[in-house]
């Protein structure tokens, strides 16, 4: 397959672009601010059940729409530009961990409502997995957790013996607390979770080998949000030089701002080459998924962080007040930066992969 | 074209290059100095390529080319990956001059000269840049004025890679100084071998030659020696500058370049510095934009492919190389350590690696500085205002170039 989108991609993406336009613009984000509500109900709704988001990557036989990953990534980075708060990555993680387990029966059970977006899941992996089981029951303390507290049912790694295994747990179970901690970014609603002797159910199928799948994936679909973050970002900045003057001319036309906006589009333009990449080798190339995966989240991170940063400091003072969204980038930016590894820890992971194949 | 026809012509040139084709060795190449046997070697296979139907892929079949299509040309690209082509000598002509003439070119010119580029026949080189004008080529001095039916040329060029093969060049020169610098240039065909054409070797920092500089010295130009439009010498250059950017910009480099991350990781691990965790992560951040850069390549040919212009998203991946070559030299030093004080004392490996750091320099000038590049993204990408360029609508004769005032 091609890097390059297909007419068919292209149009999924104008679709996503205009639903993030119509229904869920920047000010829907303000609201939620305000409210301190995690996500709107209607735009999930609108986007699980209408659009079919959060079914991408679910087989047909689980009601979902079996678009494959280079489609979710379609999807990611629209819904990245616009800073749309929504639980579709824990979703999508929970849903990547049940497809690569070998449990039929938790499959059946859950993939369903994750696909129509009736239910909310999400799995509870920050880092080294710490949480221990003993004979089935849970103990330990997992954050940062995507929608923790919004979850019906939370996919719990945890250490057992001398391996490790994932566990369904409820959000109803006794034992489990769920506190939802405030987000240094806007759009994204985590918290910490704590067990203390809860009851998991053990799932079926190779641990090590899901949550491996997992961090790619979370690689994968970061790198998305992060692209398109990063592209509205630096959009903003463009046109905003493009109309600011300053000494009687645009202040585009300075080559301290032009060649900085320029490294940055040249940044975005490779980022985005490595990200078209690594979706694809989800859908095709397994072998060469978390290689292509980390050089992806690499070629982005840290050059989103740039580009954040630089929206602030080109749009001069309006750029540092409460009411421009430069900073709603630059948190997202820096959070993003972090989450499901660091670009550090990426470049150990990816040195690993390269040193071992 | 039809995806079997493409198919087949890929099958052609995969048994071909296979019966005929140098491998691509784990040798390192010397850095642009061919010999005389070497250029003899080079025609002689660019004629048997010509012979073959591989070269000039997608030219008109009228001037010695097959007339296919860009999946053509990029399903032998792919082809030829894993072969050392010896045609280093024809990459100037049949990548900036020549498209340049068919597009711009007389249809005499056309017919003259495209087939014996194409076979290997005649060698080209091009003449821009002079010793007061790099990045601002326009506002070059070598000069060209009429005399009857032809014109005298007189100027010095530099930088002008295989001026010592060739046989002709493209070069731009000022036609009428009176008119802001970009109305008054033209751009020629001249003959290397004319009386009054001075070719020097030019010394780099890497101690070797790989560029000229060229003297002109009452040079004739015959009738018929203009390309396009006496004056409008200025479109011609930027649409050869452009071909040069894309064409340096998508070239990749191969794995065997003593800077790319499976030389630099080899290095690291035989001298026992990859070890490191900061190195060790710093070659992973090699691993990570070589690849980038190299999918972005690949996603310009696509774009180019499907029909879409790369136009000056060239600059970008110009950019992007240049740029990729200097964060990999940083990594070298760093894989060197100590080592790189010695200069490397006759271990090849090492040898070659300091010469490439070295070298590297070069890439972020060469077919237009990273300025000039930033310039274009922001300017012709971006769509940031234009500099306001205080000198195009002054008269050339008027202006202050390069360290001279012409004046």
């Amino acid at each position: 397959m091609a890097l390059v989108l297909n007419a068919e991609e292209e149009e999924f993406a104008d679709s996503v672009r205009r639903f993030v336009a119509e229904r869920s613009p920047r000010a829907k984000l303000r609201e939620l601010m305000a409210s301190g509500q995690p996500y709107h109900g209607d735009v999930w709704r609108q986007m699980s059940g209408g659009l079919g988001l959060s079914g991408l990557i679910i087989p047909a036989e689980y009601g979902g729409a079996e678009a494959g990953y280079r489609v979710l990534a379609v999807a990611l980075t629209e819904l990245g530009a616009g800073l749309v708060s929504s639980p579709l990555l824990a979703g999508t993680l929970a849903a990547g961990v049940l497809l690569r387990l070998d449990d039929k029966d938790a499959q059946g059970r859950l993939l369903p409502g994750i696909a129509s977006g009736e239910l909310i899941a999400t799995l509870a992996l920050a880092g080294d997995v710490t949480v221990r089981a003993d004979g089935g029951t849970l103990t330990g303390e997992v954050a940062p957790v995507l929608n923790a507290a919004q979850a019906g049912v939370l996919l719990v790694p945890a250490l057992a013996g001398g391996g490790i295994g994932v566990y369904e747990v409820e959000a109803a179970a006794a034992g489990l607390s769920v506190a939802a901690a405030p987000a240094l970014d806007h759009s994204r609603s985590v918290g910490t979770v704590r067990l203390d002797g809860v009851a998991g159910r053990p799932l079926a199928g190779d641990a090590a080998r899901a949550l491996g799948f997992a961090r790619d994936l979370a690689n994968l679909a970061l790198a998305a949000e992060q692209l398109g973050a990063f592209g509205a970002a630096l959009e903003m900045t463009v046109e905003y030089a493009k109309i600011r003057a300053a000494f009687g001319r645009p202040i585009g036309a300075f080559q301290g701002v032009k060649h900085r906006l320029a490294n940055l589009r040249t940044d975005w333009e490779l980022a985005h080459a490595a990200l078209l990449d690594a979706a694809r080798a989800a859908d095709e190339r397994p072998g060469d998924f978390a290689a292509a995966a980390a050089v992806a989240r690499v070629s982005v991170s840290d050059a989103y962080v740039a580009a954040a940063t630089a929206t602030i400091q080109l749009h001069g003072g309006i750029g540092f007040t409460w009411e421009h969204d430069a900073h709603l980038y630059y948190k997202n930016a820096i959070s993003q930066n972090a989450l499901f590894g660091d670009p550090r820890a990426q470049l150990d992971r990816l040195r690993t992969l390269l040193t071992a194949g | 074209m039809s995806e079997q026809s493409v198919t087949s012509f890929r099958d052609r040139a995969r048994s071909w290059l296979a019966a005929n084709a140098p491998r691509r060795s784990d040798a390192q190449e010397p850095d642009g100095e061919p010999q005389a046997a070497g250029v003899a070697a080079q025609r002689e296979f660019q004629a048997k390529l010509y012979d073959a139907g591989f070269a000039g892929i997608t030219w008109p079949k009228e001037y010695g080319g097959q007339g296919l299509t860009n999946a053509e040309q990029i399903a032998f690209g792919e082809e030829a990956r894993g072969y050392a082509l010896p045609t280093g000598v024809f990459f100037i002509g049949l990548g900036m001059p020549g498209p340049t003439i068919l597009e711009m070119g007389s249809e005499a010119q056309k017919k003259r000269y495209l087939p014996k580029m194409l076979r290997g026949e005649e060698i080209w080189c091009q003449l821009f840049s002079e010793p007061a004008a790099g990045s601002d080529v326009a506002s070059l001095t070598t000069s060209a004025v009429r005399d009857g039916d032809e014109w005298l040329l007189n100027g010095q060029k530099v930088w002008t890679s295989g001026a010592q093969w060739s046989d002709y060049g493209a070069i731009i020169a000022r036609t009428d100084p009176t008119v802001p610098k970009h109305n008054g240039i033209t751009m020629f065909i001249v003959d290397m071998h004319a009386p009054g054409v001075t070719v020097r070797p030019l010394k780099v920092a890497t101690g070797s030659s790989p560029f000229n500089e060229v003297f002109f010295d009452n040079v004739r130009l015959p009738a018929g020696s203009v390309i396009g439009e006496v004056n409008n010498g200025w479109a011609a250059a930027v649409v050869m500058l452009r071909n040069e950017r894309v064409t340096i910009g998508t070239m990749g480099s191969p794995r065997t370049s003593p800077l790319s991350y499976h030389s630099l990781s080899a290095l690291a691990a035989r001298l026992g510095t990859g070890a490191d965790v900061e190195v060790a992560r710093r070659l992973a951040r090699l691993y990570a934009r070589e690849r980038s850069v190299r999918l972005f390549g690949q996603l310009l040919r696509e774009e180019a492919m499907a029909g879409r212009d790369p136009g000056a998203r060239g600059s970008v991946a110009k950019l992007a190389g240049a740029e990729l070559a200097m964060s990999a030299c940083e990594v070298a030093e760093a894989v060197l350590g100590q080592a790189v004080v010695a200069g490397g004392a006759g271990d090849p490996e090492i040898d070659a690696v300091i010469m490439a750091v070295i070298g590297s320099p070069g890439s972020s000038v060469a077919g237009g500085t990273n300025e000039i590049q930033r310039n274009i993204i922001g300017e012709r990408v971006l769509g940031l205002a234009k500099d306001p360029g205080v000198d195009r609508g002054t008269p050339f004769n008027q202006l202050r170039v390069g360290t001279l005032n012409t004046k």
